[in-house]
């Protein structure tokens, strides 16, 4: 459980590496690395108990060494002194097949008096020999190392292994473990482990509490070992009730998961279609004018943000009409190199925005209420735009990568919030609070109303429509190159990337009414939600399609006008 | 005329919380020449789509003449019974020549196949003649409607309202955009026309009004509902109307 | 004048169709491959496939151009046409097949234990021929009763075509439909018991091509100057005026676009046996609108406008994709803004604009004020109906 914001969270991981120690228990390098000598060179039953304690330090360094030990990779040097040195060899090998060796007490190179790094072959070094049962006995210690990880992402992997191990000898160490766990998130997949194990324990009365504990801890993992369970008629009957009913309690559980996973999908999805389907309401809406081009404007954006994130990384050279335009590169780094994205959102908005505004002056200022006809005069146009983007950026889809701040999730009661979707929805509230803004708070705002509601009255009123026109059409173009900019977050770049889109959106306005960003939400919002979760319900993301494409023909017979209908009571 | 052949009561209209027609009655007997005034958003427009099908009352009924219910019927339902609609703008087929605008407006079947497989018959002919006559188009008759000046349309949608010999004929601001003189002809067509038709006409040309109304009832609409009906002159004289209309229009 | 652009057009369509079903069939037949006056099987072929859009664009004109129907999903209904008529190919095939067995190949390579129960009665040639008609027929019945009813007009119509086209796709894609997902239904090889590839049988479905071309024009030519017509004109220019006399404008609607989809359905038929295939690509909405082209081309609102588009269009995008492959789209999708822009009137309305313009070039040259009576050219477009 963990709904902290991204930041924060990485403050507290920095803070983490910082100090290890806190969570790490006890032991510096410079001690783990003595206490593997000591290990490494001990016998019997002290190994064993050397070998406890190492677990116990959760050190990278103990892990490696103790992998690197049961492949037999670590070998005992013998100074001329008569002292036995433990030792690894580099992977890397000179000509004569000779490689550098490192020493494990220090890590450092193994060098002779006078200083000169000493070469072996690793045929000429005795290995540290190792038995079966020692073998185990450090897998054991590898295994619950993690468990000890300075990493909480780590620790709970670890404590998912041990628990689906069905290896009772884990359960000290998990319990030990979680006696000291901090971390709510890793506590409860611990308790979930030791549940799990225990389910397997030969006493009926564990089992009982064991299947209690499942149920309790809602526990998502623990499904297939129910299973398991339960079909095992020869256990006590009473552990296989209780069992039973962790395993009902879970599965609903899972469906309660689902159907919010499904429903936050949907609403991400709506956003998208939100924001695609904004700028077309407002150009429809306003100037009666259907844009196919939109999709185009979409792909402008995206476009924009593949150009900004190459500018920003190593450059590109750009088919560009045969020609080979070469775009150089900054070369940034780090959180330089990470913010490229900060600057493609504004940047999309900016190029698809002038790319509406030559499209206006062009073709669509002919057409002024006359639908029909700027329907077909932008199909022209959108087919026009994408042989454009093919022999400027190649006919492939391009990728653009994520900056890292948008990849990964967060969970709350196990349902799963990946980054990049919370941001779509934030977006999508932002730019809709923004049209709205604009619209009804600022003079550019009062203008296009006016001109919306009555453009003849507008213009003898001393508006310039056709300039209103211009930059309300250069408003819608770069709200698709947002859209565009996000897009590119999710899914592919390529040329024809806004004809997925386009019939959807005009759904969406359809549906929602035209000229209503009122009806335009929600229409987005229940088109989203309605193809995820019949996505979810029939298995198949195309015959969800298609039933809300009919659902939507049969809407129209009740609501011809769609959900927020214009009414006009003029009759042509 | 003692049982009237349009029976609007209480009828209530409201468009996205507008009140377009409240509580609204109103009676037209047969063979009347019923003049409706009133000010911009008094509901004349919608009062008229209430009347054809094209808006259905939110309560209230609407009965054409012993017991035809109009708010279950839509548009070409209701004037195939008899009731004819003039729009405010000009409304003619463009592409069609005058005398094919006619042709299509004649009363007979409207049905799909009846189109198929119909032909102009001698009678049609003649009375096509007859109403170019009437509306003075004659020497227009193979002009196409949209090169027609506004005056013009005017007429020759009347001309095609009269084609449909309906029983009742709403017409909506006929005047509008006339000169003088053919205003003042369309008053004297209309005022022909009562007697075998029903008419009701909705007017802001105060000078057309009178000239129309004569001595029959003029309505006067206010927010929706009735504020008071009588002749010209009592309306004219009526303390209420001149405070909201005529007042403010003199 | 209108009389006269009417008697020219039928002399050109009579030059036109002496051309097309006496001169270039008779070439093919009756003149050796060697000779300088060959028409080669393939050249019958294309023209074949010509003959076939130009049916399918006059069904959009009918729509479009007399009734501002402007349905974005006309290739929807030619498609219907051609897998009614592919399914009946495709049982044909017999054991000739991949598989040899008497199932289609795509079924076999998808497991299917038997022929699914809605493909049995297509094993009759008369049967697929009727559902070339009443299938698609029968689809826009369905479609337009909801959408005209509710009194969905201008462009929300072509936004529902499109979405309606589009989720058609989309199930024609699939596998589990039945129909061949992407593949489509193809390798075809008899009809009627002839056999598919022999140059003689192509001949002879260019020639029903031919004639189902010429009988739909004459069709539709009487329909456009019965009443129905003048009612179809009408509900183009003035919808309201044409409901308010008394027309119930949904089913004359309904009645136009079910014949235009059961023309595009005869079109996609006579199609699909001589280009050997028919997938879902076909109905995709690209498809329709590039149609629209061609009737925006031509000349909407005529009925020699679309077939003279179509075969315009689609000549130069032969020689285009061949040429320039790169530049076709640009080609195409400038047309179409050209078109709509500077020559609604298409192909057709050329010599009249261009006399036009000649009689403006005389009059500037003559130096005379005239008044600004000029009817023809102070004649606005028809608006279309707004909601």
């Amino acid at each position: 459980m963990n709904p902290l914001p991204r930041p924060i969270l990485f403050l507290l991981l920095t803070l983490g590496l910082l100090t290890p120690r806190l969570l790490a228990g006890p032991g510096t390098e410079a001690e783990v690395r003595h206490d593997l000598v000591l290990t490494l060179l001990s016998h019997g039953p002290e190994r064993h108990e050397l070998l406890h304690q190492l677990a116990r330090s959760g050190s990278k360094v103990a892990a490696s060494v103790l992998t690197s030990w049961t492949r037999g990779e670590i070998y005992a040097y013998r100074t001329p002194g008569g002292k036995t040195i433990p030792v690894t060899l580099e992977e890397q090998e000179d000509a004569k097949g000779l490689a550098r060796a490192i020493r494990i007490d220090t890590g450092a190179v193994l060098v002779d008096a006078k200083g000169k790094a000493l070469k072996f072959d690793d045929s000429t070094l005795d290995t540290i020999d190792t038995d079966m049962r020692l073998r185990m006995d450090i897998q054991q210690a590898i295994d619950v190392l993690s468990l000890a990880s300075p990493v909480p992402d780590e620790r709970r992997s670890a404590a998912v292994k041990l628990g689906n191990s069905g290896k009772m000898a884990y359960l000290p160490y998990l319990e030990e473990r979680l006696t000291e766990e901090k971390i709510a998130d890793v506590r409860r997949t611990i308790e979930e482990a030791i549940a799990t194990l225990k389910l397997g324990s030969s006493d009926p009365s564990v089992q009982i509490k064991a299947a209690r504990n499942l149920a309790r801890l809602n526990a998502l993992g623990a499904v297939d070992v129910l299973t398991q369970f339960v079909a095992n008629k020869s256990a006590d009957p009473d552990a296989l009730a209780a069992a039973r009913i962790a395993l009902r309690s879970i599965q609903e559980h899972i469906s309660l998961v689902n159907f919010f996973g499904t429903l936050f999908r949907g609403v991400s999805l709506g956003s998208i279609l939100l924001v695609v389907s904004l700028g077309l309401a407002i150009t429809f809406g306003l100037m009666g004018v259907i844009n196919m081009a939109h999709g185009e404007m979409i792909a402008v954006g995206a476009y924009t943000a593949y150009l900004v994130e190459n500018i920003f990384g190593s450059g590109i050279t750009l088919p560009f009409f045969g020609f080979g335009l070469h775009v150089p590169g900054l070369h940034a780094t780090g959180s330089f190199y990470e913010s490229n994205f900060i600057f493609a959102i504004p940047a999309s908005f900016v190029t698809a925005a002038i790319a509406g505004l030559v499209l206006e002056r062009l073709v669509i200022r002919f057409l002024y209420r006359r639908p029909l006809e700027s329907l077909l005069a932008t199909w022209g146009v959108s087919l026009v735009m994408q042989q454009g983007f093919r022999m400027v950026f190649g006919a492939n889809n391009v990728q653009v990568d994520s900056p890292s701040w948008l990849l990964g999730h967060f969970s709350i009661d196990d349902v799963m919030f990946g980054y990049n979707r919370v941001f779509v929805v934030g977006f999508a509230i932002a730019i809709v609070l923004g049209t709205w803004l604009l619209l009804t708070k600022t003079p550019l705002g009062l203008l296009i109303r006016s001109v919306m509601q009555n453009r003849r009255m507008a213009s003898c009123m001393g508006v310039r429509t056709d300039w209103v026109n211009m930059l309300t059409f250069a408003f819608g173009s770069g709200l698709a190159g947002l859209a565009g900019a996000f897009l590119s977050q999710i899914g592919n770049v390529g040329p024809s990337m806004g004809q997925t889109y386009i019939v959807d959106s005009f759904m969406v306005v359809v549906v929602g009414g035209v000229g209503s960003i009122v009806g335009t939400v929600y229409a987005s919002l229940g088109m989203g939600s309605a193809d995820q979760v019949l996505q979810q319900v029939l298995g198949s993301p195309v015959l969800g399609k298609i039933i809300v494409l009919c659902f939507i023909i049969l809407f129209l017979q009740w609501k011809p006008g769609g959900l927020f209908a214009t009414r006009s009571r003029n009759l042509d | 005329m003692s049982h009237p052949i349009l029976n609007v009561e209480d009828v209530t209209k409201t468009y996205d919380g507008f009140k377009a027609i409240s509580n609204l009655t109103f009676y037209l007997f047969k063979g009347e020449l019923r003049t409706v005034i009133g000010p911009n958003g008094a509901g004349k427009s919608t009062f008229f789509d209430l009347l054809t099908g094209r808006a259905k009352p939110d309560s209230g009924t609407i009965v054409f003449g012993q017991n035809t219910d109009l708010t279950s019927m839509n548009e070409y339902q209701i004037n195939r019974l008899g009731i004819g609609r003039k729009f405010q703008t000009p409304s003619v087929y463009t592409d069609h020549t005058v005398w094919e605008n006619l042709l299509l407006s004649l009363k007979g079947p409207r049905g799909v196949f009846a189109t198929l497989f119909s032909r102009t018959t001698a009678a049609q002919r003649g009375r096509i003649d007859e109403l170019l006559e009437t509306i003075r188009l004659g020497e227009k008759r193979h002009w196409l409607a949209g090169q027609l000046a506004h005056g013009e349309k005017q007429w020759l949608e009347i001309g095609m309202l009269l084609a449909q010999e309906p029983e009742v004929l709403l017409v909506d601001e006929p005047a509008a955009g006339m000169t003088d003189e053919e205003t003042a002809r369309t008053g004297e067509l209309l005022i022909s026309l009562a007697g075998k038709h029903t008419i009701v006409v909705v007017e802001h040309d105060m000078t057309f009004v009178k000239q129309i109304a004569r001595d029959g009832t003029v309505t006067v609409l206010h927010q929706g509902s009735v504020l008071c009906e009588g002749t010209f002159d009592f309306v004219q004289s009526h303390p209420r109307v001149r405070e909201v209309y005529l007042g403010r229009g003199k | 004048m209108r009389s006269e652009r009417s008697r020219f057009e039928l002399w050109f369509l009579a030059l036109f169709a002496l051309v097309i079903l006496v001169i270039l069939p008779g070439l093919n037949a009756f003149t050796s491959a060697a000779s300088a006056l060959h028409v080669s099987d393939f050249t019958i072929n294309l023209y074949g496939k010509y003959l076939c859009y130009a049916v399918l664009a006059i069904s959009v004109d009918l729509l479009w151009g007399y009734t501002g129907l402007l349905s974005l999903g006309q290739c929807l209904f030619f498609a219907l046409g051609g897998y009614a008529f592919g399914m009946y190919l495709m049982l044909m095939i017999g054991k000739l097949g991949q598989y040899h067995s008497n199932l289609p190949d795509f079924m076999v390579f998808l497991g299917y234990p038997r022929l699914p129960a809605h493909w049995v009665p297509f094993r009759h040639f008369w049967f697929a021929a009727l559902a070339v008609m009443w299938v698609p027929g029968l689809v826009a019945y369905i479609f337009g009763f909801l959408a005209f009813r509710s009194r969905i007009r201008g462009v929300y119509f072509s936004i529902l075509t499109q979405a309606l086209t589009y989720a058609a796709c989309l199930m024609f894609f699939r596998n589990d439909f039945t129909f061949g997902g992407n593949n489509g239904l193809t390798d075809f090889k008899f009809v009627l018991g002839y056999d598919l590839r022999s140059a003689a049988t192509q001949r002879v479905l260019y020639l029903l091509t031919g004639v189902l071309l010429f009988a739909t024009y004459g069709f539709c030519r009487w329909l456009t100057s019965s009443k129905f017509g003048k009612v179809q004109r009408a509900i183009r220019d003035s919808e309201n005026r044409v409901l308010f006399s008394g027309y119930s404008t949904p089913n004359f609607k309904l009645f136009v676009f079910v014949v235009c989809a059961v023309i595009a359905g005869l079109a996609g038929a006579l199609y699909v046996p001589q280009v050997g295939i028919i997938n879902p690509s076909e109905m995709a909405t690209d498809k329709s609108l590039e149609v629209i082209v061609w009737v925006a081309v031509g000349g909407r609102g005529t009925l020699i406008g679309p077939i003279i588009g179509a075969i315009v269009v689609n000549a130069i995008k032969s020689w285009a994709t061949r040429a320039f492959p790169d530049l076709w789209l640009f080609i195409l999708g400038g047309m179409f803004i050209l078109v709509v822009l500077f020559l609604p009137g298409g192909i057709v309305s050329l010599p009249e604009r261009l006399g036009e313009l000649a009689r403006k070039f005389r009059r500037a040259r003559a130096a005379v004020p005239e008044p600004v009576a000029d009817s023809a050219e102070a004649k606005p477009a028809p608006e279309p109906d707004r909601t």
